[in-house]
């Protein structure tokens, strides 16, 4: 009878530190996760690799005219940013529209054109660069920044992901923000690195 | 003594063979792959649903075609394939929906979205007896022209269902890293 | 290696015979047990599997009506249409006409899939065709409009849809319909007798 006490209470014991172990070892991983990183600022003209991508970014301005045949309204403005993309993966991809992220003073999502010949967000093939551009309107009445900053985003490659163990890109993190002079018109020449 | 030494074998058996088939076991990506159907150029290649014979393969620098009244010429950093070939629905009307330039580094290339709008371009429906053409047009890196295989599905995602592989052969380069061949402009005309 | 060969339990002793007994009733009870235990598992499957193809023919005399998806069903003509230029000589344009009196309303529900069928002598299938349409001069609606025309019981809607078929194949196509509410039975009319 007082052994069986003793083995449970025992057994409370060992599940007990076992518990807090475990519950320290969450914490400090989730510690260490919280740590702000430094931000990496990046240079506008130097190639940038992201995972499913090389990003070069080249130039920002604003325009009041429609531009790469996407319309625009009288009065309303536009904020353009254009980057030359390779596709690094092994098949046609148009995971693209969040790997440029503005960080404020626009619209949420942008327009992506194929500035060769204005087609709207085509796949883009592997190994060939492509010039692309990413346009958000600028909100009613809003002045356009002399500075744009960009966040640049990447994605790791997983073997086998958790749901379906399907190969893929994964795991959307902030690479680092990248900071455009802001010209007028489409005349605005790119940035040398 | 024994029998201690037995089941200690058996459990070494045991974990090697559970160690064996973990590693063995398929990728789950790999168990739900496309069937293929392998052939080459000018074979009629069979696959569940539909009948696929590849008639020839042309390289171009630019592609021309009309887009809405319109005359459209498409420029390229690579080279434009464009590759034409005859369908047949197998015993009941079919679609045709996804095809793939595999290199000979096995990047895979899509068929371009650029020229989606031109005539003969997927997704094709086939009726059974009924012969149906299709004119695929792919935009690709210089060196992935040599060597290359033609997929060709009837969904875009196809999982455990049949997929036509058609290998289309080597082709001669030219100096400048271009296909032999290569025309300057191709005009994607509504016949082909 | 003689573990398994030993009658013993695991404390040692011998099975009685009732153990026995019932080790032997478990052992044919397995017999059946799995069997039903895989008709349970795969039942589901099974059934997704047929109600998404046409497979039980229920044949319709020609001029009769039948009953499908909550509705009555009749063939009124099958019927090529010659003489378009845009269309190679060996390939024929079908036009198939149905007439059907809708019983029960529910439309969206019942003719769910809703999918008009050519069926000819060998078993091939053809499904309507957007590559050629003609112009019309009644009220002819496809299977799939139909089902968004809030008609109520009682109407009687015309069902019109286009085909293209080889020339070889038209002294035998039979039309067919199917429904997703009613599958894997659908309806097979005979051809129009003159």
């Amino acid at each position: 009878m007082f052994g069986g006490v003793r083995s449970k209470l025992k057994a409370w014991i060992v599940g007990g530190i076992g518990t807090i172990a475990a519950l320290a070892v969450g914490g400090a991983l989730g510690a260490f996760d919280a740590i702000q990183k430094p931000a990496v600022v990046l240079e506008p003209g130097q190639p940038v690799e992201t995972g499913p991508w090389v990003v070069r970014p080249l130039r920002a301005y604003t325009v009041d005219k429609g531009v790469y045949g996407l319309p625009l309204k009288a009065g309303e403005k536009a904020l353009v940013f254009e980057a030359e993309m390779t596709n690094r993966t092994a098949i046609s991809s148009k995971n693209y529209f969040t790997t440029f992220q503005s960080t404020g003073g626009t619209d949420e999502k942008p327009f992506v054109v194929l500035v060769r010949d204005s087609t709207m967000s085509p796949a883009l093939q592997p190994g060939l660069p492509e010039r692309m551009a990413y346009v958000w309107g600028l909100p009613a009445g809003a002045a356009p920044p002399d500075r744009f900053v960009l966040a640049v985003n990447g994605e790791i490659y997983k073997q086998r992901d958790n749901l379906y163990g399907a190969p893929g890109w994964y795991n959307e993190h902030v690479i680092g923000t990248v900071a455009m002079a802001v010209g007028t018109g489409p005349d605005t020449p790119d940035a040398k690195p | 003594m024994m029998r201690r030494v037995a089941n200690i074998a058996v459990l070494l058996v045991a974990a090697f063979l559970c160690y064996g088939m973990q590693t063995t076991t398929p990728h789950y990506a790999d168990l739900t792959a496309p069937i293929p159907v392998y052939g080459k150029i000018q074979d009629t290649i069979l696959t569940r649903t539909f009948d696929i014979a590849v008639d020839k393969v042309v390289f171009a620098r630019t592609l021309k075609f009309d887009q809405f009244g319109k005359q459209n010429l498409l420029t390229s950093g690579g080279v434009w394939a464009i590759v034409t070939a005859r369908l047949d629905a197998a015993d009941r009307s079919a679609m045709v929906a996804a095809a793939t330039w595999q290199g000979p580094d096995r990047l895979n290339y899509r068929t371009s979205e650029r020229a989606s709008s031109a005539a003969g371009a997927l997704p094709i429906a086939l009726d059974p007896g009924v012969p149906g053409r299709t004119r695929l047009v792919f935009e690709i890196l210089p060196s992935q022209v040599s060597g290359a295989t033609l997929l060709v599905s009837g969904k875009l995602a196809g999982p455990l269902d049949s997929e036509a592989r058609i290998a289309l052969g080597s082709v001669a380069t030219q100096p400048n890293g271009l296909p032999e061949g290569v025309t300057e402009t191709y005009e994607l005309g509504d016949t082909f | 290696m003689s573990i398994a060969a030993q009658r013993t339990d695991e404390t040692g002793g011998q099975r009685t015979p009732a153990e026995r007994r019932w080790w032997l009733r478990s052992l044919l009870a397995l017999i059946v047990l799995i069997p039903a235990a895989l008709a349970v598992m795969s039942y589901d499957s099974v059934r997704e599997f047929l109600g998404n193809r046409d497979f039980f023919a229920k044949e319709v005399a020609w001029g009769s009506k039948a009953r499908f998806g909550g509705s009555d069903w009749q063939l009124t003509d099958l019927r090529a249409a010659l003489g378009r230029a845009d269309i190679p000589p060996e390939v024929v344009p079908v036009l198939v006409d149905l007439t059907v009196t809708v019983g029960e309303t529910d439309l969206q529900t019942l003719w769910l899939g809703c999918k008009v069928m050519l069926v000819d002598a060998a078993g091939r299938r053809w499904l309507p065709t957007a590559a050629v349409s003609f112009r019309q001069t009644d009220d002819a609606k496809t299977c799939i409009s139909a089902i968004f025309s809030s008609a109520r019981s009682g109407d009687v809607l015309k069902i019109r849809e286009t085909f293209l078929v080889p020339k070889d194949a038209t002294a035998t196509i039979r039309p067919a319909i199917g429904v997703a509410s009613e599958r894997p039975t659908f309806l097979l009319f005979e051809r129009p007798r003159d």
